[in-house]
């Protein structure tokens, strides 16, 4: 595995990880626009513009890209998230040129007006398709709450006001100012060719003109996590089951102490074998229970995730914070460090066997640190997390406590507050 | 645009296969420059064995033989795993009870004990039956919250005869009234060697892999083949209550199965249909239309039966123009290919088929499919030369024989949809 990277005059970043005997290359272009550098009149314009580039540029129609890219036998897709926007294809090597040239193309879009107005309703169904499945909103507005002023309180879809208020124009400064070649690294792992990675840079995107990089709206100074606990109810009488979501405070992408904060998070609450699966789920009470460890540059939490019957969801919710409190309170033992430790190397290899997945852990860490790691030294990095990092996550970033619940679902909102605020 | 362009220069593949004596057959496929392996055991303890009023049992079945195998709890199976860094999965088809891990390849003769047990000494013990039951009872819950879920498990109701539509997650009445002792008979009667395949892929040592199945597996000696009976077809058009935003389109006619050499012909029908960004619906229904967010079509196999599936997720106000422009496509589809769809399709298709071999855990899948279907493993230098012989001529041809006809159509919302009654007829 061989790591290298190349800066063209006008900032944008190529960089490649190249794995002898690959059979596939996989490419994308990590640019730094997500959710967290909207205001209020671009509510989703972040996600929007991601669709829109996908309709064409001034000379390249929607349905020529579509076909190119089904022509090189490509599966290409793209996605949004509150820091990132990223356009992908995985394609055979022999494809390389093609596949980095048309999306170094379609990174230019021509953002038609009549496009703009039929993908807005392709947009707006998202946000239908969204809202009618679980956790039917529960995740945004814990997110919302949570994060309260700072910008990655933001939703990704926007909402359907937003959207629909949002105009072709806003989003052409929009995409001036994020898509500058110096807010944007093209990345590329698997069976790379990597002059001629740097040759297709150079002649489609070496025109584009250098731009000051428009700096990220950053943490309000007076942003912290919320001292005190709140919930909130979004009434689903239709659902079968009740969803909550909870959110509390975590390391950031900054902080060393992120590895021992996804090791905590897969001792706890793991889809399987975890404390919460084993308290919870295995024994039928909930259908899901779990816990994840989300970073972001600035800011960092754990998301808990519960989904049971509605009349036990304050029981449980009760039962996790007990979890959680027992944790802080005593720790984890050797053998969960053990099993967690070997848990997570195991994923880092055999995300690492494929290129397609390998592109994100590497672009992704380039585009938000400028750092790299190969797949040994994650493993190293899993290998010599101890009991003394899960001791200190512990103490500065209890689980429980205060944090941001949201529930959605039948549960009479009447009678959640006063019952949940008890037991915190 | 020109012929599309594959590269020739062939992917090294090495694929073994042998059968113990008791019928369990061993699959296996070395993937070079892979550090992990991923195995899966797949045993004819299918869904499709659950019995007239008992459906759920399989699930249950496969449930209940997690929870606690040879000398170890429901516990220790899944903290012995864990801790050597498997990723295990365990689900329950039609076809099979299936039991899958994939690991760094170090850490295989941990596995392997502990898949053997499961397989051959479940527990199934009294204390683990009504959390196995909750459990199973709670997915239940959550699958009704997922409506295209739903859409989709309609629709095979509707499109194949029972009981192979039939969900294999289960009916939550049903599953009520099954207890322990359905559960253990039903494993005693299914779980066994014949019909079994174990398939590997990955970092394999394949002799030594043999020897180990031998030494596991090699004097288990059970039950004979169940027969399954094949019942009637259930009416073509069903509207399912759901108060949603949106309305879920889902249908789907008859096509080969997959052991049939024409299921080629008809997969890339499909493909042509709705099975890329540059396919007919996907341009017709969202990009020209704003429709909606997802629309596709593809083909879906059992042994003796396929179909070919369409569906669509819009708002209730666009539903009724959403389902009649993919039926006015579907129509369409005889008589309309282009070479440049067929070249499209193909390159998807081979491309696909060649960076599969970077996962160990979709080889162990791919070469089981293989030997459930056709009963041996196609090499992918014989898969590519098969997509190479589609031609537009040979697909029309298959098109004209077996058009789009008798579809089953669900549609699953606030209102129900008119649908033409010609088609469904």
């Amino acid at each position: 595995m061989k790591f290298l990277r190349e800066r063209l005059d006008n900032g944008l970043e190529v960089i490649a990880e190249i794995t002898d005997g690959a059979l596939s290359t996989s490419i994308g272009f990590f640019v730094k626009a997500g959710a967290r550098d909207e205001t209020d009149s671009l509510w989703g314009a972040s996600h929007f513009l991601e669709h829109m580039v996908f309709k064409g540029t001034a000379d390249i129609s929607a349905d020529e890209i579509n076909r190119r890219f089904d022509w090189m036998g490509a599966s290409a897709n793209a996605f949004t998230s509150e820091e990132d926007t990223v356009y992908h294809a995985a394609v055979l090597p022999e494809q390389q040129h093609e596949a980095t040239a048309l999306l170094a193309r379609m990174m230019r879009p021509a953002l038609r007006e009549s496009d703009f107005a039929t993908e807005k309703l392709v947009i707006l169904e998202e946000i239908r398709m969204y809202d009618d499945q679980p956790p039917f909103g529960a995740d945004d507005r814990c997110r919302a709450s949570f994060f309260g002023r700072h910008p990655l309180a933001r939703s990704v879809l926007g909402t359907v006001e937003s959207i629909e208020a949002l105009t072709a124009d806003a989003m052409r400064d929009y995409h001036r100012q994020r898509y500058a070649p110096g807010n944007i690294v093209l990345a590329a792992t698997g069976a790379v060719d990597f002059k001629a990675l740097v040759e297709s840079a150079r002649t489609w995107c070496g025109a584009w003109e250098p731009q000051a990089t428009q700096p990220r709206q950053t943490m309000p100074v007076a942003w912290a996590p919320r001292a005190e606990s709140t919930l909130e109810h979004i009434t689903r009488a239709s659902a079968t089951l009740e969803y909550a979501v909870r959110m509390t405070a975590g390391p950031a992408g900054h902080d060393e102490d992120r590895f021992a904060a996804k090791l905590l998070a897969a001792v706890l609450g793991d889809d399987s074998g975890s404390r919460l699966y084993w308290a919870l789920v295995d024994s039928g009470e909930a259908e899901q229970a779990s816990c994840h460890h989300h970073d972001y540059l600035d800011a960092g939490m754990f998301a808990t995730q519960l989904s049971c019957d509605a009349g036990d969801v304050v029981e449980l919710l009760e039962r996790i914070e007990e979890v959680y409190r027992q944790a802080t309170a005593e720790g984890i033992s050797p053998a969960e460090l053990e099993q967690a430790r070997n848990k997570l190397a195991g994923r880092v290899v055999l995300v690492g066997e494929r290129p397609r997945h390998r592109l994100f852990s590497v672009g992704l860490e380039w585009a938000r640190a400028g750092t790299y790691r190969s797949v040994a030294e994650d493993l190293q990095i899993v290998e010599n997390l101890g009991m003394e990092d899960v001791r200190r996550v512990l103490d500065c970033w209890p689980l429980h406590g205060s944090g941001s619940t949201v529930l959605a679902g039948p549960y009479p909102a009447e009678a959640s507050p006063e019952s949940l605020e008890e037991s915190q | 645009m020109g012929q599309s362009i594959q590269r020739r220069q062939p992917v090294k593949q090495t694929i073994f296969s042998t059968t113990l004596n008791n019928g369990i057959v061993l699959l296996g496929e070395e993937l070079p420059g892979l550090e992990s392996v991923a195995i899966a055991f797949h045993t004819p303890a299918g869904a499709v064995h659950d019995g007239p009023g008992r459906c759920g049992l399989a699930t249950l079945s496969g449930e209940m033989m997690l929870r606690g195998a040879g000398d170890r709890s429901s516990r220790q199976i899944v903290d012995s795993l864990e801790g050597a860094g498997v990723q295990w999965a365990q689900s329950v088809s039609m076809s099979h009870a299936s039991f899958a891990g994939a690991m760094v390849a170090r850490q295989l003769p941990i596995a392997l004990p502990i898949y053997a047990d499961i397989l051959r000494r479940p527990l199934l013990p009294d204390d683990q039956w009504e959390p196995a039951r909750q459990m199973v009872l709670q997915n239940l819950a959550g699958t009704e919250d997922d409506p295209a879920h739903r859409a989709m498990s309609a629709l095979r109701q509707l499109h194949y005869p029972s009981p192979w539509g039939m969900p294999s997650e289960g009916i939550t009445a049903e599953v009520e009234g099954i207890g322990l002792e359905d559960v253990r008979a039903f494993v005693s009667a299914n779980v066994r060697p014949r019909g079994t395949i174990i398939a590997i892929a990955g970092r394999i040592h394949w002799d030594a892999f043999v020897q180990s199945m031998e030494h596991l597996f090699g004097d288990w000696n059970a039950g004979a083949t169940q027969p399954v009976v094949t019942g009637q077809r259930g009416p073509h058009v069903r509207h399912v209550q759901h108060d949603s935003q949106q309305t879920h389109i889902a249908l789907a006619w008859p096509a080969p199965p997959y052991r049939s050499d024409e299921s080629y012909e008809a997969t890339a029908a499909l493909a042509v249909l709705g099975g890329g960004s540059s396919s007919r619906l996907f341009s017709e229904v969202r990009e020209r239309r704003g429709l909606c967010y997802s629309v596709s079509a593809g083909y879906h196999t059992l042994r003796d039966c396929a179909a070919a599936v369409c569906y669509s997720g819009t708002s209730a106000a666009r539903a009724q123009e959403t389902l009649d422009v993919m039926l006015t496509e579907i129509r369409r589809l005889p008589g309309t290919l282009e070479q440049a769809e067929l070249d499209r399709v193909k390159a998807r298709a081979k491309s696909a088929l060649v960076m599969q071999q970077e996962s160990s855990a979709a080889r162990a899948g791919g070469i089981a499919r293989q030997w459930y279907h056709l009963g041996k493993v196609r090499s992918l230098a014989e898969e590519l030369a098969r997509y190479d012989r589609l031609s537009v001529a040979s697909i029309e041809a298959w098109l004209a024989n077996h058009p789009p006809q008798e579809l089953s159509v669900v549609s699953l919302g606030r209102e129900p949809l008119e649908v033409p009654h010609e088609i469904s007829a």
